[in-house]
């Protein structure tokens, strides 16, 4: 327990101050950290649904739903992005909450395509979303985030001001900490142990007395949080959003992070993301092979490894706590 | 028609393996281009460049069955894991046909010049080829599937897998073949398409979608739900551009299929879910 | 507890027809009849695991037909599964405390919190958890992953899970099956003991040494019908009754 501590403690110091001190000029290492991490929390939430025994390849509409709504919220509405962003996690989260109540009740292949289909259909909206989304020109000029002060004091400098790699580096570190801690706290509390039980058994949950809808649509709307907050995210630091900004291959990506990371694991999609989106920004080199390298490499991890690759080094420690007398 | 050979591809690999196929539309596009290459380049008569794609890509379908498919399904614990693998499966086949035929789209002129007219429309004489073609193929599919001890057999594990088991069907062999089958009916699609249609390495996704809907409408597994799944898309598309230019189509009808979801998850033949 | 006119159909296929009866508090009432009689059906009926077609459930002066099934099991009306259903990969001591969620009263935020709420009902989960595994002889494999537990085990587990909800009424789909003499015995005297603590118990079974000893009344079922009510006595010599299962029997034998 100690020694997990110690090397959280220990990742977050890498992460939060060595590693951006040291590259706070490398716009290309910070800006693949960034995006690496952005991804991470949108897998989180994916993850969250495979928490509840669902296959999400949904994520990509949530997290447009979340890019639009700052994007619009920001242009034409002059918002400031500080309201954006929890205003876009939770527009995805009402989405999500609204479409999960009547197909959470599907499961397995089922779910998994119709998840599918929300992605595709929420890139047609976007592309035939007249003058609210701009349809396929998307929405441009976004302006970067501005400065926050409180009682006279500025708390958070306008990003114009910084060094904007690292500026957007930190928010999306910060995000990440967040998302991850809000996850494990999840995890290890009771809702954890109500999510599992649905996850293994939903007429058995039913019968002890647990409300099954509510707490997949709590999970799942949950999980779209978070693609909201990321999708808000992305639209600031690209300063744009087009329809075609998340689609299908994105929501397939999400759930591979999640998968290889390990599913079993609460920093699965974090160690998966950043693992699988490093690696195929180390496969730069290889050009038109890269793509290809990267899918081989992707499937012999999932040959050899099919319960993610943090089954290599955690070897019994499964998304929870053990039990402890 | 085309569509209804890309549904029952799909239909008869998730029937047999209950794997979702992601890779559908890049063996579509797979078939597109053997032919395009047998064909088109090197001047080959039309019908061996079909044949050449539906061997082509029922290998691919044959090597993943065997190498990839076969061990992820004994050593796995989690039913999720196949299906990450077929989209795996889709990205190598997406980037290996990026790498091998480049990023350029490719097509190949209809084998049949002419015009028919039926009832009032014309009707290139290409496409009446491809719709005989894919008609007939179609039919003998099915015919197989009915009539023959191959296709018996495979019936019989897309109904019960472990009973077939118990009554000597080889399921390995066949699960084999019902992949590679299923796999060659979606590079037989693209043969067939290709003389229409243009393919390019990226083309792959969308088709996949389209077969996914196509499945979802008729029924996932079930051979008649593709088939009435695949003539549902086509009316529906027919319909939808002709009173509504663009891609309001497709939200409409992607939108009318998730409420038809939701209140019939399994289609309009497929088996109740559960 | 009283089942008026209940009623299911299949499409064509009545599975309960009509079906009325009375369970009285405290009383162990066992429903029987010949395989497919619909004795399943009329439990996943009573607790809201399937949609009655016609006919009510009153509980207690209350009329909870129709209340989804977690609501149902919250007034008090629990149900075992027929197959052994457990959650396989939480252990024992982890199957009992999260089956006392309806007696938990921390909010969801508060669990996410951890509120002195939360704290509470996970300590008094914890021990009331023990005494239930206790009580069923479950203590020693507390820790051991309930999918690798034995039968036996799984269906004393499957039990500790309906007890931790603290029900009124108790509703066993064939406890005894897959059981020899012995583990039937330990058994019945742990069902008496249930029944002792106050709990009235249904229950639906084919062990008919089990359901004699065990049963105050017996209610008997035969193509989704009642056909028969009263002492394990006067259901012995029940014409109707003994009609139903030789005449089945017959059917089987092809006599």
């Amino acid at each position: 327990m100690r020694l997990r501590v110690a090397a959280a403690l220990v990742g977050l110091a890498l992460y939060l101050v060595v590693v951006p001190f040291v590259f706070r000029e490398s716009r290309y290492l910070l800006g693949v950290l960034t995006t690496a991490s952005v991804l991470s929390l949108i897998s989180l939430g994916v993850w969250l649904t495979f928490a509840i025994g669902r296959i999400n390849i949904g994520q990509a509409a949530f997290a447009l739903v979340g890019g639009y709504t700052t994007a619009i919220l920001s242009v034409k509405l002059g918002v400031s992005f500080w309201l954006c962003l929890p205003a876009s996690g939770l527009a995805a989260a009402l989405v999500g909450a609204v479409i999960g109540w009547p197909i959470l009740r599907l499961k397995g292949v089922y779910f998994a395509m119709i998840t599918l289909t929300l992605s595709e259909a929420a890139r047609l909206a976007a592309l035939n979303g007249g003058t609210i989304t701009q349809g396929a020109t998307g929405i441009l000029n976004i302006p970067l985030p501005g400065e926050v002060t409180f009682a006279g004091v500025v708390l958070v400098p306008a990003f114009r001001a910084l060094n904007v790699h690292l500026a957007f580096y930190y928010l999306a570190a910060i995000l990440l900490v967040l998302g991850l801690f809000t996850v494990t706290r999840i995890a290890s509390c009771r809702l954890g142990w109500i999510f599992r039980s649905l996850r293994q058994d939903e007429a058995l949950a039913a019968s002890i007395g647990v409300n099954v809808a509510k707490y997949r649509v709590l999970a799942f709307a949950l999980g779209c949080f978070f693609a909201g907050i990321a999708g808000a995210f992305f639209t600031v630091s690209q300063q744009s959003i087009y329809p075609s900004s998340f689609g299908v291959p994105d929501s397939v990506y999400f759930m591979l992070y999640c998968f290889l990371g390990g599913l079993s694991y609460v920093s699965g999609p974090v160690v998966g993301a950043f693992v699988l989106f490093l690696g195929f920004e180390l496969l730069h080199g290889l050009r038109e092979y890269q793509m290809l390298t990267y899918a081989a490499i992707m499937i012999t991890v999932m040959l050899w490894l099919p319960n993610g690759l943090l089954s290599l080094r955690l070897p019994a420690r499964p998304d929870m706590k053990a039990d402890t007398a | 028609m085309n569509y209804a050979l890309i549904a029952l591809g799909i239909t008869l690999i998730f029937a047999i393996m209950g794997v979702l196929n992601f890779a559908h539309g890049q063996m579509y596009v797979l078939g597109g281009f053997v032919t395009y290459y047998v064909y088109g380049v090197f001047g080959l008569n039309y019908f061996i460049a079909v044949a050449a794609s539906a061997v082509t890509v029922a290998c691919v379908g044959l090597v993943f069955e065997r190498f990839l498919f076969r061990r992820v399904l004994r050593i796995t614990t989690r039913e999720e894991s196949t299906m990450l693998l077929a989209a795996g499966t889709a990205l190598l086949l997406d980037s290996l046909s990026l790498a091998l035929f480049g990023e350029k789209q490719r097509g190949v002129a209809p084998v049949v010049a002419g015009v028919y007219e039926v009832f009032g429309a014309f009707v290139p004489a290409s496409r009446a080829l491809i719709f005989v073609l894919a008609g007939g193929l179609v039919s003998a599919l099915l015919l197989f599937i009915q009539y023959t001890r191959p296709g018996r057999a495979l019936r019989a594990i897309a109904q019960d897998k472990e009973t077939a088991a118990l009554q000597g069907v080889d399921i390995d062999r066949y699960s084999a073949l019902g992949f590679a089958l299923g796999a060659a009916l979606a590079g037989l699609a693209g043969a067939l398409l290709v003389t229409v249609f243009a393919v390019n390495a990226g083309a792959g996704t969308p088709i996949s979608i389209k077969a996914f809907i196509m499945i979802m409408i008729g029924g996932a597994g079930v051979v008649s739900g593709a088939i009435l799944g695949a003539f549902v898309l086509g009316f529906s598309e027919a319909l939808g551009y002709f009173f509504i230019p663009g891609s309001t189509t497709y939200l409409m009808i992607l939108v009318g299929l998730i409420v038809f979801l939701i209140f019939r998850p399994q289609g309009i033949m497929g088996k109740p879910w559960g | 507890m009283e089942v008026r006119d209940l009623t299911k159909r299949f499409g064509g296929l009545v599975a309960v027809d009509h079906v009325t009866f009375q369970a009285n508090e405290g009383e162990v009432l066992s429903i029987i009849g010949p395989n497919g009689a619909g004795k399943s059906t009329l439990f996943k009926l009573i607790t809201s695991f399937l949609p009655r077609t016609a006919g009510r459930v009153i509980f207690q002066g209350e009329d909870i037909t129709g209340l989804s099934a977690h609501l149902v099991a919250r007034k008090g009306v629990v149900r075992t599964f027929q197959e052994t259903t457990i959650f396989k990969e939480m252990s024992a001591l982890e199957n009992v405390v999260i089956a006392h969620h309806l007696r938990g009263r921390a909010t969801s935020v508060g669990l996410f919190l951890n509120t002195r709420v939360a704290r509470q009902d996970e300590a008094s989960f914890r021990d009331s958890a023990d005494e239930i595994l206790d009580y069923l002889g479950l203590s020693r494999v507390r820790h051991e992953k309930a999918r690798r537990l034995p039968h036996g085990y799984l269906r004393a587990l499957g039990i500790a899970i309906a007890m931790a909800c603290d029900p009124k009424v108790l509703l066993l789909d064939e406890p005894f099956s897959g059981m020899n003499p012995e583990e039937t015995d330990r058994m019945v005297e742990t069902v008496r003991g249930i029944r002792d603590r106050g709990v009235t118990i249904l229950l639906v079974e084919h062990d008919m040494r089990a359901v004699m000893r065990l049963s105050d009344r017996i209610i008997v079922l035969n193509f989704g019908r009642k056909i028969a009510d009263g002492t394990p006595r006067e259901i012995q010599n029940d014409e109707a009754v003994i009609e139903a299962y030789i005449g089945r029997e017959d059917d089987e034998l092809g006599i």
